[in-house]
């Protein structure tokens, strides 16, 4: 990541949760305080797609009909964080990735040189596997920038609502 | 989502009546909709047969997973029968099916569907989950086991 005297660009995860589009409205006040552009990305979840073909879950046209059925969710999530944004007068990019999500996540991170990682308020792990395994966990993790994640508060919607 | 979240003991049938795969599907159909969760339980059981029509849910270990999509839901809804002797659900191993998760969600809502897939397929391959849930003597008892094993697998 390059060196900056102050953040350029912020992404947020959007993963189709009502924390994550919450954090969407934050995200958007810091680009619009800060004057940076905004990055959405969903990650298809292709991984998980696999497994449950492999497991014989999913019959293989049933994995495709639900890779379809993803990326067009993450479609439709990614124009309402997008219309949040332009709303506001903020520059928004979207990507829409697919594979394996934390990695996804990580990678547009390094490629885009993204400052600030903004997500929704991560659920409490309920077990030691989804303490390190939960994508979102993972995500916060091993993110290479600061990452803020968004508390669930109403003032977040009365903070976006008079910006 | 957590199959712990999608259920409640409500939506737990213990003592699935030996029928074949049809009845039982709509037995599972009947438990969701006694919960008023379905508008049209007719269209929801045909949805759910589509889907079986191309390759039996019937896999293996004694585990069967009949799912779909469905305009019948308005969210991701499911149901579990469990059958202590086993009924034959054209299962891959050729064993009868014992524990039978049924899960549908709205045409537009596939992410929670697919995590909730991927939660039973994790849960599902402990052995001792399988035994002990397929033991269970009521549905408040299989919630419950459900509850515990999540805190460890899932």
């Amino acid at each position: 990541m390059s060196f900056k005297m102050r953040p350029e660009k912020i992404m947020i995860f959007v993963e189709g949760s009502q924390e994550s589009i919450l954090a969407a409205q934050y995200a958007v006040c810091m680009a619009k305080w800060l004057d940076c552009t905004l990055v959405g990305a969903y990650v298809v979840d292709i991984k998980t797609l696999e497994e449950l073909t492999r497991a014989k879950i999913f019959v293989k046209m049933e994995e495709m009909d639900y890779e379809k059925s993803l990326e067009e969710d993450g479609h439709r999530y990614l124009n309402y964080v997008r219309n949040l944004a332009e709303a506001k007068g903020v520059f928004i990019e979207t990507e829409i990735l697919k594979g394996e999500i934390y990695k996804e996540i990580i990678r547009i991170i390094e490629q885009e040189d993204i400052d600030i990682l903004v997500m929704g308020e991560l659920e409490e792990p309920e077990s030691r596997r989804d303490f390190y395994y939960n994508e979102s966990e993972r995500t916060f993790r091993h993110s290479p920038c600061p990452v803020i994640v968004v508390k669930s508060r109403d003032e977040i919607k009365w903070m976006y609502e008079n910006l | 989502m957590k199959l712990s979240q999608l259920l409640t003991p409500d939506l737990i049938k213990v003592g699935i009546i030996d029928s074949n795969k049809e009845d039982i599907i709509r037995q599972m159909i009947e438990v969701i909709d006694n919960q008023g969760l379905l508008t049209d339980a007719e269209q929801a059981y045909q949805d759910v047969m589509v889907r079986e029509l191309q390759q039996s849910t019937g896999l293996e270990s004694g585990i069967a997973i009949p799912h779909g999509k469905s305009s019948a839901v308005a969210q991701l809804v499911g149901a579990l029968g469990i059958s202590q002797d086993g009924i034959d659900f054209n299962s891959l191993d050729g064993q009868p099916s014992h524990l039978f998760f049924l899960l549908l969600a709205p045409p537009t809502m596939s992410g929670p569907h697919v995590r909730a897939l991927a939660n039973i397929a994790k849960l599902s391959q402990s052995a001792s989950f399988r035994k002990k849930l397929i033991s269970a003597g009521n549905s408040q008892e299989a919630f419950q086991i459900i509850m515990e094993a999540e805190k460890d697998i899932v």
